[in-house]
């Protein structure tokens, strides 16, 4: 397993490079110059060439590329133009919230919907699972930013339940460290207080951002229990009277998830890339609205930086799902 | 008892939905702001309007823009004096003001923010490069600044509000690779502003707060309930900041409100909407330097095609105030008897003519960029296409960024054959807007983007720029405009009245057209 797991690895890193290439020269198609973005508003064109100069913007691509993967590989990912601050500093601020945002709504589309699938195909062609493959079918087609402020409307504005915006409530102070990710240091601070606060306003982003991976992992769910239910094994298990609920839940699901853990594998990149529409809805201090930003302002360190990272975790979690996969069917892993 | 799995979840969710039944408990001297924040908070590297909501509150310059119309007050300075020929000038500063660091601020302080704002040579510097040198600023003692300008600046007073004063020692203690302290302030502060910056609550474009200053040289006696602390939060969507003035979880929205955000704001018993006369003109500029544009009666077809009062009367709802040229209609320097153009597609049609008789294509499609994320934008741009087509003129609406476009007015052949957007106040001054839009000196920056060249405007704005007295330079700015607007430049729309939500836990609102009323010192809070 392990040279397996390393042999992905390695894999990993031309495609990696090969990211990075095309990242850099589609960034330097834009018309935007970012010696204009950094000279500010009223710069006079002398200004601008003073800046552009001073940060090497008027080197031959090549080398700025060169300088570029020479910082890359100290981990240097330059100064942002946008705030004058390290990338590699704002993306450590910014990228635990995302992450929370994104395990949240991936926890809520895998808890909610292997149990929705495996009752829509337990109810085969009757109302429950009539009424799931309607509800799917709108989970995937309704857009993010209609269903957040219908949310927002409902919970936050008539209800008053739940937080309209943010990732916490403008009075409280956020714990300092030490991992950055919000709900775990207001644990390990004690602040309990804090941690209600910040799932409170964890609530709505999440459910917005997990609709559509719901949808879809029910959907995968019920056609592997339909088909796995066709099984010769789960007839005998049947006739020799073995616990339903234990056959369905264990046995029958375990045979059935392998096509879902792929799905889930893709659709962490899904969730990270709608997390840009979410988080600015709900304004969530996250990388994705740091990257609209950062395509506004043509800030092409931090769209160069952002792009590589989500690269990264992409890569990483698709090592994870193969890694599931030999877990659950012991073929796989022989095979490999 | 036994407590089981369902117990607990129904425990979490309980707790979970124990907020606030209905709206949002105010934190009693809290402030809660969505309008955005500076990409930086070096006051010195940006200078645009939400760095003026920032740097208006944490900072001080020697003199600052009060109330409407804007009205140039001593601040730091107590007073100064000009010499006949406007070259030499001296600053007289308060006794007793202190830094947010306990730091008495010196005349020192002020010569070294300015020869900062020089070197660093970003946005703030753009007024000062072509006419002060670093040695040419001087401290003869603690109280006293003087410069000596390298030739007469007639804006020059009424630029010195940009400079934010920093603490000199602190930023040079921080000072690194040379870099004048620029990547520590970017993330910091060094100021005397009535509020400060609370250390560790920066998340850039997200979060940031201040504290008040008990300390500020102002004083507070004027002020019984000052807001306490100030949660500055961005909200992207204008109608998440909307709702969340409605439900009281925000005090206060940007000034740039949509029409029907303000009929909802309106109808709410938490909020109003505070509604001023800025200066702050929204223009659609044309590309003079190249065909068709190159031609004045093209242009003149195209003023004369725009449904002014259709705009500001059904998209607008009425909230703008129609300003017929470059200038916004209450500064100095505008000229009153101006007409203007009107719409009237019989006249855009006769212009029309007589540019084919001049040889002008007018069957060429045109262009017109609009800034995406900016709805008014497009919104006139629909409206114009639409009365274009009727006279024969086939314009196509391009979804633009500001980036994009302004790095592309660098040049006459690749800036747009149109664009839209505002000017805003940076400072009070008609070289702000005529001055620094249709000198041709200025070609190459966003503002000059319309490649306007006409030799006299040239030397009559060049003029008024070399005089100091406003007696003096303001015929000259009216005698330019007149022709600016004779020759059809451009196509001015409107001045804006701002529109800002605000909480009704806050009064007192003062508003300047110098930063949007956003210096937050004279609000009171309720609660």
């Amino acid at each position: 397993m392990a040279g397996f797991v390393l042999r992905r690895m390695l894999l990993v890193l031309p495609s990696l490079f090969g990211l990075l290439v095309v990242t850099f020269l589609l960034i330097r198609t834009i018309p935007a110059d970012p010696a204009v973005a950094l000279a500010g508003d009223n710069a006079t064109p002398a200004q601008i060439a003073a800046i552009r100069e001073s940060y090497g913007l008027d080197q031959p691509l090549p080398v700025q590329f060169l300088r570029y993967l020479r910082g890359v590989a100290r981990l240097d990912f330059g100064e942002s133009q946008y705030s004058g601050r390290p990338v590699a500093l704002d993306i450590a601020q910014r990228l635990p919230a995302t992450l929370e945002l994104t395990f949240a709504a991936l926890v809520i589309a895998i808890g909610l919907g292997i149990p929705l699938g495996v009752v829509a195909a337990m109810h085969h062609n009757r109302w429950p699972d009539f009424l799931l493959r309607i509800g799917s079918v709108a989970g995937i087609a309704v857009a993010a930013f209609w269903l957040a402020i219908m949310l927002q409307m409902l919970f936050a504005m008539k209800l008053g339940w739940l937080p309209l915006r943010g990732q916490l409530s403008a009075g409280l102070t956020p714990p300092a460290g030490p991992t950055g990710f919000l709900l775990t240091d207001c644990l390990l601070a004690g602040r309990f207080d804090l941690f209600l606060d910040a799932a409170r306003h964890l609530v709505l982003p999440a459910v917005t951002l997990s609709l559509g991976g719901l949808a879809t992992i029910t959907r995968f769910t019920r056609a592997g229990v339909l088909d796995t239910l066709q099984k010769d094994f789960v007839t005998y298990e049947r006739a020799v009277g073995f616990p339903r609920g234990r056959l369905i839940w264990v046995y029958v699901l375990r045979n059935s998830v392998v096509a879902t853990v792929t799905q889930i594998g893709l659709l962490f990149g899904g969730l990270m890339a709608g997390a840009v529409v979410v988080e600015s809805i709900y304004d969530w201090p996250g990388i994705g609205s740091y990257t609209v930003q950062a395509i506004l302002t043509a800030d092409s360190k931090v769209m160069l930086a952002v792009t590589l990272l989500i690269g990264l975790i992409y890569a990483a979690v698709n090592i994870l799902t193969d890694v599931v996969h030999a877990l659950i069917d012991p073929r796989l892993r022989e095979s490999r | 008892m036994r407590i089981t799995r369902r117990d607990t979840a129904a425990l979490a969710f309980a707790a979970l939905m124990a907020g606030p039944m209905r709206g949002h408990a105010a934190t009693p001297g809290l402030m809660v702001r969505s309008d955005g924040q500076p990409q930086s908070l070096d006051p010195h590297q940006v200078f645009d309007v939400p760095m003026m909501g920032y740097s208006l509150n944490a900072y001080d310059g020697l003199y600052r823009y009060q109330d409407n119309p804007a009205v140039l007050r001593p601040w730091l300075a107590e007073s100064h004096t000009a010499s006949a020929d406007g070259l030499d000038w001296e600053f007289k500063l308060r006794a007793g003001v202190k830094f947010h660091d306990g730091t008495a601020l010196t005349a020192d302080d002020v010569v070294y923010s300015f020869r900062r704002v020089l070197a660093l040579g970003k946005a703030p510097a753009s007024a000062f490069l072509p006419i002060l040198k670093p040695d040419s600023i001087t401290a003869p003692d603690a109280q006293t600044v003087r410069f000596k300008l390298e030739r007469a600046y007639g804006p020059f007073l009424a630029a010195i509000p940009i400079v934010a004063i920093v603490n000199a020692k602190l930023v040079q203690a921080n000072v690194k690779d040379g870099d004048h302290g620029a990547a520590w302030l970017s993330s910091n502060e060094a100021g005397s502003g009535a509020y400060a910056f609370v250390a560790g609550s920066l998340t850039p474009a997200e979060r940031l707060d201040l504290q008040r200053f008990a300390g500020h040289f102002m004083g507070w006696a004027d002020n019984p309930s000052p807001v306490e602390r100030v949660a500055m939060r961005t909200a992207r969507e204008t109608s998440t900041g909307v709702l969340g003035l409605m439900n009281g979880s925000i005090d206060w929205t940007d000034s740039y409100l949509p029409t029907d955000q303000v009929e909802q704001i309106q109808s709410s018993r938490a909020a109003r909407v505070e509604k001023h006369s800025s200066l702050r003109t929204f223009i659609i500029r044309m590309n003079n330097a190249r065909a068709p544009f190159n031609n004045a009666n093209y242009r003149r077809a195209m003023a004369h095609a725009f449904n002014y009062d259709g705009f500001i009367t059904e998209i607008l709802k009425g909230y703008a105030d129609r300003n017929t040229g470059p200038m916004p209609n209450p500064l100095w320097g505008a000229p009153k008897d101006a007409a203007g153009y009107s719409y009237d597609l019989d006249k855009a049609r006769a212009f029309v003519k007589a540019a084919q008789a001049e040889g002008v294509n007018t069957r060429q499609p045109i262009r017109i960029h609009i800034q995406s994320q900016l709805e008014q934008t497009n919104q006139a741009a629909q409206l114009f296409q639409s009365d274009l087509q009727s006279i024969g003129i086939n314009l196509r609406i391009v979804a633009d960024t500001w980036a994009n476009i302004v790095t592309a007015t660098a040049k006459p052949e690749t800036s747009p054959d149109m664009w839209i957007h505002w000017v805003s106040t940076y400072f009070v001054d008609p070289e702000n807007w005529v001055g620094q839009m249709y000198d041709s000196r200025f070609h190459g920056t966003w503002k000059a983007s319309s490649f306007y060249k006409n030799p006299e405007v040239d030397a009559l704005l060049g003029r008024a720029r070399d005089l100091v007295r406003q007696e003096e330079r303001a015929p000259l700015y009216e005698q330019a405009t007149r022709k600016i607007m004779e020759d059809c430049a451009d196509i001015w729309v409107y001045n804006t009245v701002e529109l800002r939500g605000v909480s009704n836990r806050l009064s007192n609102y003062r508003f300047c057209p110098a930063g949007g009323g956003a210096e937050l010192r004279w609000l009171q809070l309720k609660g």
